[in-house]
Formats: structure tokens, sequence, C-alpha cells
């Protein structure tokens, strides 16, 4: 053992196995030290919750791109369908607890960028950017949020603030129309 | 680093997501990302880099969620993807170490201690990052994520001596490089 090295009985004490009055006086003052190291953990919480979208959203392009594959002449046709219609907002498999897994899906025709901002995201409308689905028009968000009462609204193109066209909707306050989401 | 009692369990999800009901994987990712990316921030020494390796890890796994045997063990299962993950980002790069650690002190905590506080745990980041890889992590897994040598074990599937002496190694290398700073 080297004077560097910290003594047996030291490395129980950091182990946990032993107090610092269970060391020997001599042994006292390097158990401080080691105590100090441990002091020194930083053991903050990390807060990563873009993670869920974005893992979410990767997969869907995986899936889209899979689609492409197998199912490209069937995607077509069913896109063309879908060009007009605006879908809701909707809950698309409700979890027995307080989280619910919702897809927030709007057919935005020659969008280049389409966020959803609203009350579970501080209406920040960077936060929650849809991924375009497949080569068409429709752009698809997945997220989990708490149940209860959500106000929302999309943003296209960073500009345009748009409610979804077929959740009900209630006035800001300030002469804009937010969706309101009931999970 | 424990299952979240909260809604359905792990293996329910799991389950519902292999038979095609696959938004409901998003339960998992919320549940297990933060945790799980304090873990891998102190073993990459960033939280970018933490940001970025347990997506790739939530993506990896759901690409290989039919192999996971126990869908119930769905944690312990992500935690090796995780966990090879950085070993890999490891081996690709000499670790930077970032002044995250000292810069997340929250404000009200530096009045507290004080910036003093705040250099021991920046110096102690970066003597972790002097660490090899194995030892780094089996300090993170106890005095970080507060597991005992049994449960870090059964993680790694190794043995309780073998950690010991692993984390042995880390102590003696950890107050070398904090004397050298210091």
């Amino acid at each position: 053992m080297t004077e560097r090295e910290f003594h047996p009985q030291v490395k129980q004490l950091l182990d946990g196995e032993l107090t610092l009055a269970d060391l020997p006086a001599e042994l006292r003052d390097e158990g401080e030290e080691a105590l100090r190291l441990l002091a020194a953990v930083d053991r903050e919480p990390v807060s990563v919750p873009s993670v869920t979208w974005r893992v979410m959203a990767r997969l869907e392009r995986k899936r889209q791109r899979r689609l492409a594959w197998l199912l490209a002449p069937a995607l077509a046709a069913a896109a063309a369908l879908l060009v007009w219609l605006g879908r809701p907002a909707s809950p698309v498999a409700s979890a027995p607890g307080s989280m619910v897994t919702v897809r927030f899906v709007l057919v935005a025709p020659g969008a280049h960028q389409v966020s959803v901002a609203g009350t579970f995201n501080g209406w920040d409308p960077a936060a929650t950017p849809l991924v375009r689905s497949g080569s068409g028009d429709m752009w698809v968000a997945t997220l989990v949020l708490p149940s209860g009462q959500h106000q929302y609204a999309f943003v296209v193109d960073r500009a345009r603030w748009i409610p979804d066209p077929t959740a009900p909707a209630v006035d800001d306050g300030f002469g804009r129309r937010n969706s309101v989401l009931t999970l | 680093m424990h299952a979240d009692t909260q809604g359905p369990s792990d293996g329910e999800i799991v389950r519902a997501v292999l038979a095609g009901d696959r938004d409901r994987y998003a339960l998992l990712v919320e549940r297990y990302r933060d945790r799980y990316a304090r873990y891998a921030s102190r073993m990459l020494g960033s939280t970018d880099a933490a940001d970025d390796a347990v997506q790739d890890a939530f993506v990896r796994a759901y690409d290989q969620l039919a192999q996971c045997q126990d869908p119930a063990k769905f944690v312990g299962w992500f935690f090796l993807i995780l966990r090879n993950r950085c070993f890999a980002e490891q081996r690709k790069r000499r670790p930077h170490l970032s002044l995250e650690a000292a810069a997340r002190v929250p404000a009200g905590q530096r009045s507290d201690d004080g910036a003093e506080s705040a250099e021991r745990r920046r110096a102690l980041q970066q003597a972790l990052m002097e660490l090899t890889a194995e030892q780094r992590e089996v300090f993170v897994l106890k005095h970080v994520e507060g597991l005992s040598y049994t449960e870090i074990a059964e993680r790694l599937n190794t043995s309780v001596p073998s950690l010991k002496m692993r984390m042995h190694r880390a102590y003696d290398r950890l107050r070398e490089q904090l004397r050298d700073h210091a």
C-alpha cells in the first residue's frame, strides 16, 4: 500500500461498512478525507424531457421508411384521401393511472415545419415538433401526458398558430382559439 | 433505478407494444429516461452525450424488443443496452470533460455550500473521467445511483468481490487524482 492508497479500513468506510467512529484514531484524518470525497459526489437529478418525443419521432420515421418500401402504392392512395382532413389530437392508448399516450396528427399541405404548443410544454413552439409522416402532408407526434384537461394549438412554419380543426376549442382571451384535449 | 409502480407494469407495456400498440412505448421512455440519463451523464461526462446515448438505447431496445425474454425485466435489459452504448462511446473518443457538473449546481445550493463545494464536485467529476469505464461505472452505480454491491452484481452479472476490487482501485485512483488537483 502506498501513501496514495486508502487504508483497507477506510475503503470499508467508503463502502458504508464502517463508520468514522469505528476507525482507529490514527486513521480518522484519512477517514475524513474519504468522506469529503463522497460528499463531493454529484447526485443531482438529470432531466431530458425531449427524449420521449425524439425517440418516438425516430421510431415513426423508421416505420415510415419501412412502410414506404413495402407499401408505396397503397400509401400514395391513402395520402390522397387524407389531404383535406384535419384529424383530431386523440388519445390512442389510454393507460391505467395518470399518464396517457396521445398522438397529435395534423394534415398541413405545403407546410415545412409543424409543432404543437400547449399547456403541457409551456406553450413553447420549439419544444414539440411533429414529424412528417412519409412524404405526404400528414404530421404526427406522440406524447405522454398526465390525465386532465390540456389546451394546445398547432404551429405551422413557426408563424401560423392554428387550432386543431376537429377538436373543441375555447377563446384564449387574446383573440385566439385554443383546442382542448381532455384525457 | 427502481421500477415505477404507478400505471401499467413494464411487462404489460412491453407485451402491448409487441402486440402492435407501439405508442405505448412512450410510457416506458417517459418512465426511465431521466434516471438512466443521470447514469449516462456521469459515465460520459456530459448531459448532451447522455441525451444522445439514452435516445439511441431506447430506439435500439424498441428494435430488439422481441428479444427481451422477460418483459417484466425490461429495465434491466434496457440498462445493458444503454451500458453498451456508453462503453462504445468511450471507446470512440477520449472523454472531454465538460464543466456542466459545476454549472448544474443550483444557485440556491451554491449560496449554501459556496463555490468551494461546486469546485469539489467539478474536481471529482473530472477525476471520475480519468478512471477506466469499468471503475467509473461501479462508482456511479454505488455512489450516485445508490445501489448495493449485490444489486450491482445482479445487474452486471458479476460477483461482489470483483466489484469491490474494481471499486477499491477506483478509490485509490480518485484519491491520487484529487491530491494532484489540490
